[in-house]
């Protein structure tokens, strides 16, 4: 995963963030996308001031209640562990909490899919406990219904845009 | 309302699965039949033997040394893999493009359909299913292939479906049938019905979102629709019609899948895509 942090020799590029990945740039003409986002969140974090940016892409809530899944592997599957270790790269990166502006889309779920079964909600209620914890506040976010988004971050000027099928592309 | 018969002339387009695909396809799927019938149709078949030595030869299977026959291909890999290589290889054709309506990219109905047929199969190993997993894999494979020839309707009626959808409460397969008359889960059971499938993978295609309330009895069906919907949630190929499809809490109950389960199938599926992608450049 280490490898793929980091992308600073490329001219100008768009780089996937699969699910359960995370990425990060300070690269000012590189893009992170996060494609076809279901129930999970893509969470797009950007420091104007250190001009460093991020990309995390997490399908369930709580690394606690995946079976046979080491979360110590794979933090970035889950809000709980991959929130904490998002943030902390990107402090290491020289990113400051009072700076960060946070965009998230995702959430989703299937119709009528309420209650425990609910993982697009459950999503969504982790990452506000996490970014809680770390006095994070979210600048914008398009989450919940049925319809699925992409999302992606342009490190250079900060902004996120978010595409849904059948609405207008969403720049913030 | 649109042509109905003008969409069923359409699955003349499709590419029809070869003769001996089908075969193997229905031996798989009886319980009852021995490897070695399916073995012998396989070595019978030059064509077929030549790609799934290519196949099994590739860097993905990383065998100690080149494979020249079948039959040491089926001692290295099983015969339940090579099944399962020989099923995949036979559709690949038609699922491997772009789907207009849909919203999908070239590739990607592919990447939905080989993805949730591995979360079947590991599904019905889980929930008492294992003595079908060929019938299993091969339905989750071919469940959307209605989509293949209701995509160009799709795309031209979209307006209407996706107001019924987002306005009305209507899940996306009820929206096609509403405005198009037809929608892709029926058409799908045609194209098996033209290709001579077996009944019981007709009847899986037919009822894969669980509409009919007699379908939320029937396990394998049941498994397959939660592989598709797991898929769904993941957001794994997910296009115009996204996650709008009804999700029925008493199917999982039912068949014994907790909250715990469900994400612990979303973890193993996370962790197997590496696996998937690899897998999706042999076809």
């Amino acid at each position: 995963m280490e490898n793929n942090q980091r992308n600073a020799n490329a001219v100008s590029s768009m780089t996937a963030v699969n699910f359960s990945e995370m990425k990060i740039s300070s690269n000012p003409v590189e893009t992170l996308v996060a494609f076809s986002i279901g129930s999970g969140i893509g969470m797009t974090i950007h420091d104007p001031v250190s001009g460093v940016g991020g990309v995390l892409n997490f399908i369930l809530p709580d690394s606690t209640k995946a079976n046979e899944t080491n979360p110590a592997k794979s933090p970035f599957m889950f809000a709980d562990t991959g929130i904490k270790a998002f943030l902390k790269a990107l402090f290491e990166q020289g990113a400051k909490a009072e700076n960060l502006k946070v965009v998230i889309a995702g959430g989703a779920h299937i119709m009528d899919q309420t209650g425990v079964f609910n993982i697009g909600q459950k999503n969504l209620e982790a990452l506000k406990t996490s970014l809680g914890d770390f006095d994070v506040k979210i600048h914008h976010e398009a989450s919940g219904g049925t319809k699925s988004r992409t999302i992606s971050l342009e490190i250079g000027s900060g902004r996120s845009i978010i595409k849904t099928f059948g609405e207008e592309e969403k720049k913030v | 309302m649109t042509n109905l018969n003008g969409i069923v002339e359409q699955i003349n387009l499709l590419e029809p699965i070869p003769a001996i695909a089908s075969q193997i396809m229905t031996k798989s799927e009886d319980p009852d039949s021995s490897l070695a019938e399916i073995a012998d149709l396989i070595v019978n078949d030059p064509a077929l033997t030549a790609n799934l030595l290519k196949i099994c030869n590739s860097a993905y299977f990383a065998l100690p040394r080149k494979v020249e026959s079948v039959k040491e291909a089926v001692a290295w890999l099983g015969l339940d893999q090579i099944v399962e290589i020989v099923l995949t290889n036979s559709v690949s054709n038609n699922f491997n493009k772009g789907l207009e309506g849909y919203g999908l990219g070239e590739g990607e109905l592919w990447r939905h359909a080989v993805t949730s047929a591995h979360v079947a199969k590991s599904l019905a190993h889980r929930y008492g299913a294992a003595q079908n997993k060929h019938l299993i894999y091969t339905a989750a494979l071919l469940k959307d292939i209605g989509k293949l020839i209701l995509g160009r309707f799709v795309a031209f009626s979209f307006e209407k479906i996706n107001i019924l959808v987002h306005s009305q409460g209507y899940s996306f397969n009820d929206a096609e049938k509403n405005v198009i008359g037809m929608n892709h889960e029926e058409l799908g059971a045609m194209v098996g019905e033209k290709w001579s499938f077996s009944e019981k993978l007709i009847y899986i295609i037919r009822h894969h979102h669980l509409t009919d309330e007699s379908a939320r009895q029937d396990l394998e069906t049941t498994l397959i629709y939660l592989a598709d919907i797991i898929c769904m949630m993941m957001g794994i190929c997910a296009g115009t019609d996204g996650l709008s499809y009804r999700f029925y809490s008493d199917v999982l109950k039912r068949i014994n899948v907790s909250e715990k389960d469900l994400q612990g199938i979303i973890a193993e599926t996370s962790e197997n895509q590496k696996k998937i992608e690899h897998l999706l450049k042999l076809f």
